[in-house]
This record gives C-alpha cells, sequence and structure tokens, in this order.
C-alpha cells in the first residue's frame, strides 16, 4: 500500500498522490502529524482503475494506527462523513477533504455543520453521493439472458455520476440471493456470482441474447398503474433527473402517455386501452351482496350522546343476569374500547387483584360502566381518557336504567364519582361524603369506592396502598351486603 | 386470458389506491440465502408515472369482480369494465421476475370481493404464503385486508404481511352507508381495532411471531362526497390515536367511466389533495392538533401551505428567537423543517445563530423573514397585517391543473 509512500513525499515536499479514501487517510494522517496546512499540500489523483473490492476487507471506521504515526481524534459522524464525501467526484476532492480534517483538528469542530460554509459543501458533497447511491438502488434494471448462456443470469448496465458502484454491489448481493448478475458503466463492471463479488473492469453494455418478456410485462404494468386523469408530468420529471430516463425502458413509452393523457383521456381515470374493451356488470341481486353480519345490538347504534363518533364499538355490561352486586365504572377505557369489554386494562387488572383479596368472585358479579362508549381526545399519538359530560352520564343513563332492571342487583359497587352521579342521578352528588359509607338508594345498598384508574395514578406508594384498602374494603362491605 | 390481459386490466383496477409505500420493514437480507428479496427499512420507489406518484410496489387486484357496489369504485359490481382474475401463481411469478429486474420492491395486493369476505382473504394470504414459504421472497408485502374477514384470516395475514391495510373509504359514517352500502363503518373500526390489538401484543412479546411490523395503513377518499377538510383531518386524527396507524392515505377522487349520479362528475383540485398530506405531515410530525390547523369547519387554504396559515394566524409566537426558543417551536415556524430546527438547536450549542446561517441550511427566507428573530437580525415591520404578509406569500397557481380539466368538459 501507499501509506509509508506519501509520508516520504510530504518528507520531500512532492505532491501527495493518492487513488482511493484508504490512501488518502493514512496520507493525512502523516500530514496532520507533520503540521503540514492544507495549503501546503498540492493533492493529485489519477482515475481509479484498481480492484473496487481491494479494500473491502479492512474494517471501516476508526483509522487503523500505525506504529509511528500520530493519533488523529475525530468523530465517527465526520469519519462517516469525509469517507462517503471521498466518492463524490468533484475536482479537488482531496484537498477538500484535507481542509475539512485540518480545521477539525485545530478545534473548529462546527465545520460539520451545514451552516458553516465548508461544512455546506461537504454536507451537500454527502447529499450527492448518497442520492447517486439511491438512484443506483432505483433505477438499476436488469434484464435477464437465456438460461443456457450461463452466468450471470442478470445483467444491467448504468452511469452513476459519482463512485458509489462498490457500495450499491453490496445492495443488490443482499438483494439477490444466489441469482447471477452482473452491473456494467463505463468505468468498471462488477459481478455476482451467488457468493462472492468480483471486479470485472470496464465492460460493454451486455452481450445481445436477452429475454424480453419481463420487460414487455413490466411496460404494459407502467403504462396501466399510470392515472391519466392525475397527469403531473413536471412532478414525474421532478423526481427522476432526465439523464436516467435514456436506459429505462419505460422512459421510450412516456412521451406517447403524457401526449394521450393531455389530448383528451384526461376526463376518466381508466386507461385508454382498458376503457375501449367491452365490460361486464356482475349480476346479483343487491341483498345477496350484503355480508353476513351479527345483528347489532341496539347499544351498538345508539346515537344519544356524540361518544358513539370517536369510539371503537360501545361495550355493554357482564356478568351473570342473576348477580347480587353490579359494579359500575365510569366509562371504557382505550383497551375496553378495542376489546369490548369492560374492565379488561389496566384499571380492570387491579380492580381484578382488589376482588380477590376481598374475595368477590368475578364471574358471580356483574360489571359495567355509567357511560358506554370511550371518551377520549388526542395527546401526541395516543388516546387520553377525558371524563365525561353531565348530559353524556344523562344520554347513557338510558341503558344503566335497563341493566339495572334486567340484572335487579342487591347491591351496587359505584366506583367513583362518575359512576356514583349515575346510580343516585344525583349530578351533585360527591364522593368524599359517601366514601365508605354504604347508604340505602331506591331499594339497594349502595357502596361507594374510588375508582381503580385513580388508584393507579396516585402519586406515592402510600396513597395507593391506603386507596386501594378502601377498594377491598368496600367490596369486602358489598359481598356482606350481597348475601 | 393472457397473462398480459389480465396485468392490464388488474393494474388499472388498483391504481386508485393512493399507497405504494414499502417503508418500515425490519432488515432482511438474501445475502448467501435461498431465495431472494431484502429490506433495509426505507423502502425505495423505482419509478415514477407521468402522474408524478411513485412505482415502488407491485400494485394489483387479486380480480375486479366485485359484488359491492361502492358508488366512487371502477370495480362496484354494476360499473361495466372487462373483468379479470390472477391465479395465485400468476401473482407469484409476476412478483418475483419483477423484483428481479428491479422494478419493485415488492408487492400491493388489494381485490374485489368475490363469494364472500372470508374467501377472498384466503385468497390474498394463500399467495403471500405462497411468496413467503416457498419461495423465501424478503421483500415487503402490503395486504389490503377485507374488514368483514375473520380475525383468525387477519392474524394469519400478518404473519406474511409487512404491512396491512383497511380503508376507511370516507370520513363520515353518512357518506359510507349511502356511498358504500354493503361496508360498514363499524367492522372498518372493528378490523383496525383487531391489527392494533395483534400490533400490541406483538410489542409487549418481542418474541412472539412477526405481526405486520410495518403497521397498518388507511386511506380516505377526497372529493367523493360534501366532507370538509376539517371533518377529514378529524377523522384521520381519531384513526391515528385510536388504531396507531402509520398513515393514513388522501386519494383525490377520480371520476370514472359511467359515473353513477351519486356521486360528482369532476375531481376536486389536485392541490387540495396535496393540502391534506401537508397537514397530515404536520400532525405526524410535528405535533399540530387537527383543531390547530382548522379551528372551524371549512377546508385548508387552497393558496398557502396549512403551516404558514397557522402561524399567521398565531402572531403571538413570533417573532421567535432562534437562539432562545424550544425545538418543538422552532419547527413550526414556516420555512423550518424538522431536520432544520435539530440542526439549529446542534448549531446553537456551538454558537450564536445568525442570520447567513439560515441561508446556508437552505431556509426558504421569504417565509421565515416575518417570523424569526436571530443575532443580528430582527424582522423590520414585525407589525405587517398577517393579510399582507399572506399575499406576498401566496403561491401563484394555487388551482393547480385545473385548465385542462376546464378545457375537456367545455
Amino acid at each position: 500500500m501507499s501509506g509509508s509512500g506519501a509520508a516520504a513525499t510530504v518528507a520531500a515536499g512532492r505532491p501527495v498522490l493518492v487513488h482511493s479514501f484508504d490512501e488518502w487517510r493514512t496520507a493525512a494522517r502523516d500530514l496532520l502529524g507533520h503540521h503540514v496546512p492544507p495549503h501546503a499540500v498540492q493533492w493529485i489523483s489519477q482515475k481509479d482503475g484498481g480492484d473496487l473490492f481491494a479494500h473491502a476487507e479492512e474494517p471501516q471506521g476508526a483509522p487503523a494506527v500505525k506504529r509511528g504515526s500520530p493519533t488523529v481524534r475525530i468523530s465517527r459522524k465526520l469519519m462517516d462523513m469525509l469517507q462517503t464525501a471521498a466518492c463524490c467526484r468533484v475536482p479537488n476532492r482531496w484537498a477538500f477533504l484535507y481542509l475539512v480534517l485540518w480545521r477539525w483538528q485545530q478545534g473548529e469542530h462546527d465545520v460539520i455543520s451545514p451552516a458553516d460554509e465548508d461544512g455546506a459543501k461537504l454536507t451537500s458533497m454527502v447529499k450527492a453521493v448518497k442520492r447517486e447511491e439511491h438512484d443506483m438502488h432505483a433505477y438499476i434494471r436488469f434484464r435477464e439472458r437465456h438460461e443456457q448462456a450461463g452466468p450471470p443470469r442478470f445483467v444491467a448496465w448504468f452511469e452513476p455520476g459519482h463512485d458509489v458502484l462498490p457500495q450499491v454491489a453490496q445492495h443488490f448481493a443482499a438483494r439477490m440471493g444466489r441469482v447471477t448478475w452482473m452491473i456494467a458503466t463505463p468505468e468498471a463492471s462488477v459481478m455476482w456470482d451467488g457468493t462472492t463479488l468480483h471486479s470485472t473492469g470496464p465492460l460493454m453494455r451486455g452481450p445481445e441474447d436477452i429475454d424480453d418478456a419481463g420487460e414487455a410485462l413490466w411496460l404494459t404494468y407502467y403504462r396501466s398503474i399510470f392515472n391519466p386523469a392525475r397527469l403531473n408530468a413536471e412532478l414525474m420529471h421532478g423526481h427522476i433527473p432526465s439523464r436516467f430516463w435514456k436506459n429505462l425502458p419505460e422512459g421510450a413509452i412516456v412521451p406517447a402517455m403524457v401526449t394521450q393523457a393531455a389530448a383528451g383521456a384526461r376526463k376518466v381515470g381508466q386507461t385508454r386501452s382498458v376503457g375501449e374493451r367491452g365490460g361486464t356488470v356482475i349480476p346479483i341481486a343487491p341483498d345477496k351482496a350484503q355480508p353476513q353480519r351479527d345483528t347489532p345490538s341496539t347499544l351498538d347504534a345508539c346515537r344519544r350522546c356524540e361518544l358513539w363518533q370517536d369510539a371503537t364499538q360501545a361495550v355493554p355490561g357482564v356478568g351473570p343476569e342473576t348477580a347480587a352486586i353490579m359494579l359500575v365504572g365510569e366509562q371504557p377505557g382505550d383497551q375496553e374500547d378495542l376489546a369490548g369489554e369492560p374492565f379488561v386494562g389496566p384499571a380492570g387488572q387491579l380492580l381484578a387483584r382488589a376482588m380477590q383479596d376481598a374475595q368477590v368472585e368475578r364471574g358471580a358479579i356483574y360489571l359495567t360502566n355509567a357511560v358506554k362508549h370511550f371518551k377520549w381526545e388526542p395527546r401526541g399519538k395516543r388516546r387520553m381518557h377525558k371524563t365525561p359530560a353531565q348530559r353524556e352520564v344523562e344520554a347513557c343513563s338510558y341503558w344503566l336504567d335497563s341493566e339495572l332492571a334486567q340484572v335487579q342487583p342487591k347491591v351496587i359497587v359505584a366506583l367513583g364519582s362518575t359512576a356514583l352521579k349515575a346510580v343516585t342521578g344525583n349530578p351533585h352528588a360527591t364522593l368524599k361524603d359517601v366514601l365508605g359509607k354504604p347508604f340505602m338508594h331506591q331499594g339497594r345498598w349502595i357502596v361507594t369506592v374510588y375508582h381503580p384508574s385513580y388508584i393507579l395514578r396516585v402519586p406515592g406508594e402510600d396513597m395507593k396502598a391506603q386507596a386501594f384498602e378502601v377498594m377491598v374494603a368496600g367490596l369486602r362491605e358489598a359481598r356482606q351486603l350481597g348475601l | 386470458m393472457e397473462l398480459m390481459d389480465k396485468l392490464e386490466i388488474l393494474a388499472d383496477a388498483a391504481k386508485y389506491d393512493a399507497s405504494c409505500a414499502s417503508s418500515g420493514a425490519p432488515k432482511r437480507t438474501s445475502e448467501g440465502k435461498d431465495g431472494i428479496g431484502a429490506t433495509n427499512g426505507m423502502g425505495i420507489c423505482h419509478s415514477y408515472t407521468p402522474d408524478g406518484r411513485c412505482v415502488s410496489l407491485l400494485k394489483i387486484l387479486l380480480t375486479n369482480f366485485c359484488v359491492y357496489d361502492c358508488q366512487y369504485c371502477v370495480n362496484r359490481r354494476t360499473s361495466n369494465v372487462p373483468r379479470a382474475r390472477f391465479s395465485v401463481d400468476e401473482v407469484v411469478k409476476l412478483t418475483v421476475d419483477f423484483y428481479l429486474r428491479n422494478y419493485i420492491d415488492g408487492l400491493f395486493l388489494s381485490s374485489g370481493i368475490i363469494q364472500s369476505s372470508d374467501y377472498t382473504m384466503e385468497q390474498l394470504v394463500a399467495i403471500a404464503r405462497q411468496l413467503r414459504e416457498v419461495h423465501h421472497f424478503r421483500g415487503y408485502i402490503h395486504l389490503k385486508t377485507i374488514p368483514d374477514a375473520d380475525p383468525a384470516l387477519i392474524a394469519a395475514a400478518g404473519k406474511y404481511a409487512d404491512r396491512l391495510s383497511v380503508n376507511i373509504e370516507l370520513p363520515t359514517e353518512g357518506s359510507i352507508e349511502r356511498l358504500a352500502p354493503e361496508k360498514n363503518v363499524h367492522t372498518i373500526k372493528l378490523a383496525m381495532g383487531s391489527i392494533r390489538r395483534k400490533l400490541d401484543e406483538k410489542a409487549e412479546e418481542p418474541r412472539s411471531p412477526t405481526f405486520a411490523p410495518a403497521g397498518q395503513s388507511t386511506q380516505m377518499i377526497v372529493g367523493a362526497d360534501a366532507s370538509d377538510d376539517k371533518t377529514i383531518l378529524s377523522t384521520a386524527q381519531t384513526l391515528y390515536g385510536s388504531y396507531k396507524l402509520k398513515r393514513v392515505y388522501y386519494s383525490a377522487f377520480s371520476p370514472i367511466p359511467q359515473s353513477p349520479g351519486t356521486v360528482p362528475l369532476a375531481p376536486p383540485p389536485m392541490q387540495r389533495e396535496h393540502r391534506l398530506y401537508q397537514a397530515d405531515f404536520l400532525m405526524r410530525g410535528y405535533g399540530f392538533q387537527a383543531g390547530e390547523l382548522l379551528p372551524a369547519a371549512g377546508n385548508l387554504a387552497l393558496d398557502i401551505d396549512p403551516k404558514l396559515a397557522w402561524a399567521l394566524s398565531h402572531r403571538e409566537h413570533f417573532p421567535l428567537d432562534l437562539n432562545m426558543a424550544e425545538e418543538s417551536m422552532i419547527a413550526r415556524v414556516p420555512g423550518i423543517g424538522l431536520r432544520n430546527a435539530k440542526r439549529l438547536v446542534e448549531l446553537r450549542r456551538l454558537r450564536r445563530i445568525r442570520y447567513a446561517d439560515l441561508t446556508r441550511l437552505r431556509c426558504s427566507m421569504k417565509k421565515i423573514a416575518p417570523f424569526i428573530v436571530t443575532a443580528d437580525y430582527r424582522p423590520a415591520a414585525d407589525t405587517t397585517a398577517s393579510e399582507v404578509l399572506r399575499r406576498s406569500m401566496a403561491e401563484h397557481s394555487p388551482r393547480q391543473l385545473d385548465l385542462w380539466a376546464e378545457l375537456q368538459a367545455a
């Protein structure tokens, strides 16, 4: 390798010759070590005719420390930027990269910010290389050769604007598995034999024995997926730079498509060749087309308030219709709304623990909510529970009343203030007046405890434990009263 | 019928689906393995058609036979279109052949409803299964989910597909009832909910079998009914929050041959769709609420972008001192994007931000100037009325592409 050679030339004050990023890196490290400022170095390079994969074995990233050469500390980010920018075909790239490195070494770390003048140039070089890589991933078109012709099965021709062939070859090695292929460019070619990449030197466009059946299908697809009613050729050309079109098979049919669409076919979205064919109406009666669905319960169709709009579904109560105890919560939450069942989320799990402690069997009680639809507001990408308004509680009392009439429980456990207001029908009822004090209402016992989500969010372990105890005590009481 | 004919009909039938994205899949490689296909999470657009839309996936219908009668759809049962149906093998072969030639990143498969929802969904799943299990295809697969299908089939689809989607189609229940009589907003929401629950389960139990790693998306048709942008964005916001969608796609209604009288004869301006995408991006990326972008009923402005519209009606936040403000607020300045907001905050740690920095960051200076304060700059007339600013910044062709439509209608 030419590393030591570069060091020797530095000493002699001669121009530094480099072919590749690795050679530049070695030379730059030596120059920095000798405190040679950028203006004192003349970099010269030749077109890279070497083996594309000669340096592939060397680990990327931190420079290998060579005995006797000074350590240069640069950030990973700068290293990546330098390495990428080195692929950008601009005049004096090596000199510019050395200038950036020099400024960094002087402590000017904003040299990598696009707000810095050199940083802006470096950023635009990186961007141009990344862009070229992307374009090559996107716009290479393989053509298939006859199987008898032997490997490579697929061949492509591409004219990259920057030195990105080695990286791009890796991309296609991952994409094609054991299928063999070759990519030819004006500067170099690369072949994949199913397991390894080989440089094959400059080659002209692939042989003539090419099977074009796939290309014809592609053109049909390309023509048909275009919606003439949306013609916007400017936008299309904005996306694919003009230099690529000549090597894209669809490039040849674009002008005719644009003209046709502009000359009348824009009235409808359908491609002309499809529209001109005879069609078929499907003879099926509307009622036969209706999918089989469970008849919605009337609760599903409830429009007594607006809450149904943003909810997935109404969540009815669950439990035996002969239950002596009915537990009434506030409203379904995020999980309940998706599952269609009450108390399946975190609050429900806490409630289950409390019921276990109070020796209340979950299967023996009826669980429901005062409001049947989930009320929420967006917070970032989540749904945050929002307390239902009094009018929504009142609108939903229709459903709670019918559940009460059906189940006829001896005891109602009201979880929290909304439930208390709903079961007493008193919008001014407050939790603290009746907490832990069972009372009779319309011939039934009402036991009031905290709502489990209050226990989940109350701050401090002590407060949590205390609130949990109130809930367990209330449930125990309800069990006694329900016997 | 030849494969070519089927492809012509079934690609034409699929182009009303706006989505063609192939991003968000986990990294996969075929290097040294049987089978083909790789994903790196980014997704690649392999071509663009003259409508300016990208081609990233082979987007086709399994069949355009359909027993439903959705009024906005060219494949509705009462439509007089040529019909075709692919076999499972044909779709698989097309996908693999196109993939090897580097035309596509994968498959986006949808279908008309044939026989029943379950039968249709089974066919879609069979194709994805064959690609994955027989051909070891590691490219991207997006399956359109039939909302009425058995949840077990949706679970199977999620095993093979990178992304699942259920189309909401229209922004209100009333419009769905009227224009898509066999569809039902309740079952659509339930299907989305069941996909979200599966995604949540997978997130909680990382070692469980994969399920739609690129998440779920949906599509709404714009301009087939009378809903305004406020309604559309609110519906989108509800769907994002409820079902953790990756994307909502907005598809401007295209007039279809022998259009039924229930849908308009003319398309909405394409600019409207564009504004909705901009607003949607502000909701997903910048933390804007639908209600901030459109406080009252109505549509987004066509002549200025929604971020500028918001800033002009919230002059109390501006001019904003870029050397002091929080990153999220900097990103709300018209002409500064998320990436530049981040860059400015990074630069600020090294030194004070100056006006020339913004030029080098390629910010839109015309837009930005009245809204910012830097170390060396303060807008000269920060009392200029918002109306005046708006006129100076309006885009000149608010009704993009409409000239042709009018000529044709004449």
